[in-house]
């Protein structure tokens, strides 16, 4: 039991780290589009490679923000029944959910998503705009990095809902919905 | 015949209370799997990709961030209390402001998910405090959210001008009519039922400290820095400072300026709000994506083609032409993505229309009206799942589902108006 | 019985996206008449595979069969790809088909797209593309100098050379920006296509064609798909494409010219209008100068540039005493 533990914090770790980065990347994406608004209002300044810089953080926002929101239970659910049960019951959807639909969903997405970059790193991609930014792998590589941790995440809410289905933890409060409004 | 086995299924397996995103991904993947095999999923890269390069999208976290902000800074509710307080003694203030507040943040994006979200952070938790029904509070939010779609900028009108093939400043001129008259029967609506029912939205408490003209003054003085607020998003658009996908990054950092003024600002608050974006966002993203491989799956096992037959058999002859391609696209909208029947099923109703001698934009007007409402109807409603994504638990699903049903009445009714009478509206059935 | 087989293609634009749209139906509808019914072409247009510019990728991957797209697209990813579209103060539809079928264009195109498993083959020409709309007339080069123009790629580069600022907008976005001044300027294909999207209600200037006087699609296809076709279908293929390029050149005139027609009665405020030589000047310099730097950049382009320069002058000396000497006389008399 106790390895469970510490395995599921490890994992929680991972969800965390990305959360992390997704957090600064949406402070310097709401920094670029402003700095390029001003700049090109006030200075008609415009450098395409700035703005392609905006929807290169704006996908680490989402795409490393989804394993993140898995961990703190940030993603929405129909709660019909599901408020009505208990723990138990709700951790074996969480258990079910998170081994046949989360992590064989980010296995497929992981694959085809590395054949997808690679390709891209093979030919050396990159911006067809003039200014536009080099590289364009490394964004491409955010998919599989992407579906790798949400993978982890799904691992994770199996090893919580163990920890939940032998009453050592609890879903706090009611689940779904960050309850941020 | 599988896409709409998988319709079914998806809708038991959501009941379950399993994230929304995730079911639709995992449902797609059995059947995608099962039908086409794996290979299909290599298509996903791609449609990622396309979600990633979708600039416009870039106001979801954008006007997200605003809306957290000015949440976090009580701000939003400084906004609405005191809009609210103008009603005075009238119940269901903080209601109408709400769909004014809804109509000013339409007007400067076309992104549901954007200003559902941001409307749902920014007034419902006000709302409750305030103890109204949260069946009135949720549906309010997610109508006035979802006005986004018919009062231009809207992304609706955008892709049905090119499917159509209409310029896209006529089909935003003739939208302003419709989304006005929506905004007057919103109001006119929560006027009648908080008449009827004031316990559903208590008017704001007076304070009989001071008199009715200072309660006035005072709530004047302090709508004015989040209304300029607001005004200015809306203005560095219609002076075109900004794109309206950038007007919101112009929100994020006013909202943050007005922080400091409030002496509410800390490094701390600021990266709080950051951490609800990613996570509020990531809910919004995931079940694009999600949605995403749950259409890919419909279309690559021929749910077009079935769609299609299905159109080719409506009537040829104007009004049952009219009425039936409405209900279809309506009964459509209950599962399929807006996107989806802009280019499925328009491109084949457009020429029969056209051959019918139907005005091409008023067409257009009574699709995208109806596309709208797809938004708020249960069960797949994005609106309905991103305001429920941030609402606090006590908040029900089937609460929101039982809210939004006046609001889609409503709509359904403005549609009714603008098909019999088009002259309202500036517009003529036929051409 | 013979072998029957279906071709996928995936294409770059939406369903009923005109003047393209309407060559890979066509090109699909001939391929399936020509060769009764032994192939058969299924298209996949945007809105279903969801990855405009994905094109090259899925059809070199073997998830589509072939493509309907345009070689400049590539650039990002195959610098040479660029040379196969059309260039500024390039040669025009004639002279460029003249290029491809007799010139050694189609080798040189060959040479570019066989390593990453694809074959290219020409796929219907816009003719000479309007320079773009802009709110403001320019007159000098100083008018240029900031100004914010959506204008993408290899004509983009050009354009920035002379002081303009490219700008991506999206374009869902681009009708809004362009009406409230957020850009200046915005490049896009012709009369025809250019009328959906309303520009003609927010600008008066409408310039005239420089930087793509030719624009030519393609069809791309995976080379193992290719290889595994009998000899008759090839043969099918080949002049089912080539018709259909034909035809795409001949409706583009057509919707165009109908197109300018009508723009000119219901839009009286729309005046045509060319930048001045001194700005040609500069632009033709610019040009040069960045072909001179591709060039050197790698043997191959300097290959592909020097075929297309030498071609051109050959080229445009007849044009110049056939087709210009005919359009000049025509302006003589009334
Ligand atoms: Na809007
Ligand atoms: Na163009």
């Amino acid at each position: 039991m106790q390895w469970i533990i510490k395995l599921d914090e490890s994992l929680a770790r991972a969800s965390m780290f990305c959360g992390w980065v997704a957090c600064v990347a949406m402070l310097l994406m709401a920094g670029n589009v402003f700095y390029d608004v001003v700049a090109r209002y006030a200075f008609s300044e415009v450098s395409i490679g700035m703005q392609e810089m905006e929807w290169h953080l704006y996908s680490v926002v989402f795409l490393l923000g989804i394993p993140y929101a898995l961990r703190t239970d940030g993603h929405v659910r129909v709660d019909v029944f599901y408020a009505r049960w208990g723990s138990k019951a709700q951790a074996w959807v969480n258990l079910a959910g998170a081994l046949l639909f989360v992590i064989p969903f980010a296995y497929l997405i992981g694959i085809y998503g590395y054949d997808f970059a690679l390709d891209s790193y093979n030919m050396g991609e990159g911006s067809g705009d003039p200014g536009g930014l080099p590289h364009r792998w490394l964004i491409k590589t955010v998919i599989p990095l992407s579906a790798f941790f949400i993978a982890i995440a799904g691992l994770n809410m199996a090893t919580y809902a163990l920890r939940v289905m032998t009453g050592e933890k609890q879903y706090e409060g009611e689940q779904s919905g960050g309850g941020l409004a | 015949m599988i896409g709409m086995i998988m319709f079914l299924v998806a809708l038991f397996m959501l009941m379950l209370g399993f994230p929304v995103a995730f079911t639709f991904g995992g449902v797609a993947l059995f059947f995608g799997v099962f039908a086409e095999g794996m290979d299909l999923f290599a298509f996903m890269p791609y449609r990622i990709m396309s979600v990633m390069n979708n600039t416009v999208l870039m106001a979801v976290p954008l006007f997200i961030f605003m809306g957290v902000i000015l949440q976090r800074t009580r701000l939003a509710e400084q906004l609405l209390t005191s809009m609210g307080r103008l009603f005075g003694g009238l119940p269901g203030g903080l209601a109408i402001s709400t769909i004014l507040v809804g109509a000013l943040l339409a007007a400067s994006t076309g992104v549901v998910g954007a200003s559902v979200v941001a409307m749902g952070l920014i007034s419902l938790p006000v709302m409750l405090a305030h103890k109204y029904d949260k069946r009135l509070a949720t549906g309010t939010i997610c109508a006035a959210g979802t006005l986004g779609q018919i009062v231009p900028p809207s992304i609706i009108l955008i892709i049905l001008g090119d499917v159509l093939g209409l310029p896209v400043g006529d089909l935003f001129k003739a939208a302003v009519g419709p989304g006005m008259v929506l905004i007057g029967l919103y109001i006119a609506y929560i006027l009648l039922v908080t008449r009827l029912k004031p316990e559903t939205a208590p008017a704001m408490p007076k304070d009989d400290s001071i008199s009715r003209k200072k309660e006035i003054t005072n709530a004047l003085l302090a709508i004015i820095p989040p209304l300029a607020l607001i005004v200015v998003v809306l203005g560095s658009i219609f002076t075109g400072i900004a794109t309206p996908t950038e007007s919101s990054a112009l929100g994020g950092v006013g909202a943050i300026i007005l922080a400091i003024i409030y002496r509410q600002f800390s490094f701390q608050m600021v990266w709080d709000a950051s951490k609800d974006t990613v996570k509020v966002t990531a809910m919004v993203f995931a079940i694009l994506i999600g949605a995403t491989a749950f259409s890919m799956v419909f279309s690559y096992t021929g749910g077009d083609y079935l769609l299609e037959d299905w159109m080719l058999a409506l009537p040829g002859e104007k009004w049952g032409f009219i009425i039936l391609a409405m209900l279809v696209i309506m009964i459509l909208g209950f599962f399929i993505d807006f996107v989806e029947i802009s280019f499925i099923i328009v491109p084949i109703l457009a020429p029969v229309a056209e051959a019918l001698g139907i005005n091409m934009l008023w067409f257009a007007i009574l699709i995208a009206m109806n596309l709208q409402t797809s938004f708020l109807t249960p069960p797949f409603g994005f609106s309905l799942f991103y305001l429920k994504g941030v609402a606090p638990p006590q908040v029900r699903t089937v609460d929101i589902y039982k809210g939004v049903l006046p609001f889609i009445f409503l709509q359904v009714l403005v549609l009714a108006m603008i098909v019999v009478f088009p002259e309202w509206f500036g517009m003529s059935s036929s051409y | 019985a013979q072998d029957t087989f279906t071709l996928k293609m995936a294409e770059t634009w939406g369903p009923n996206f005109p003047i393209f749209g309407d060559t890979t139906k066509n090109f699909a509808k001939s391929v399936e008449t020509m060769s009764n019914g032994r192939l058969k072409i299924r298209i996949d247009s945007a809105n279903k595979h969801k990855a405009p510019l994905g094109v090259f990728d899925m059809v070199k991957a073997g998830q589509y069969d072939m493509g309907h797209s345009a070689s400049y697209y590539w650039k990002g990813k195959v610098p040479e790809t660029l040379f196969f579209t059309s260039m500024p103060f390039g040669m025009n539809a004639m002279e460029q088909y003249a290029w491809f079928y007799h010139g050694g264009g189609m080798e040189l195109m060959q040479e570019v797209y066989e390593p990453h498993n694809l074959l290219s083959f020409p796929g219907g020409n816009t003719g000479v593309q309007m320079g773009g709309w802009f709110r403001e007339e320019i007159k000098s080069l100083d008018d240029l100098d900031g100004l914010k123009m959506r204008i993408p790629g290899f004509a983009g580069e050009v354009f920035a050379e002379v002081g303009v600022n490219p700008t991506n907008i999206a374009p869902g976005e681009l009708y809004t920006a362009l009406e409230r001044n957020t850009i200046d300027a915005v490049e896009w294909v012709g009369p025809a296509l250019d009328l959906r999207l309303g520009f003609q209600q927010i600008a008066d200037y409408y310039y005239t064609g420089w930087h793509e006087p030719a624009t030519e699609l393609q069809f791309l296809i995976n080379k193992k798909v290719w290889e595994k076709l009998p000899a008759d279908l090839k043969e099918i293929m080949r002049v089912a494409m080539r018709t259909a390029s034909y035809d795409m050149l001949v409706l583009s005139q057509h919707a165009n010219a109908e197109a300018w027609a009508n723009i000119k009665k219901d839009y009286p405020n729309v005046q045509i209008k060319q930048f001045p030589q001194d700005i040609f000047q500069a632009m033709y310099n610019a040009n040069k100068k960045l072909l001179k730097e591709a060039a050197e950049s790698n043997e191959q382009a300097a290959r592909i540039i020097k075929s297309q320069l030498d071609y051109q002058e050959q080229s445009r000396a007849y044009s110049n005493i056939s087709e210009r000497a005919y359009l000049n006389t025509m302006g003589t008399v009334e």
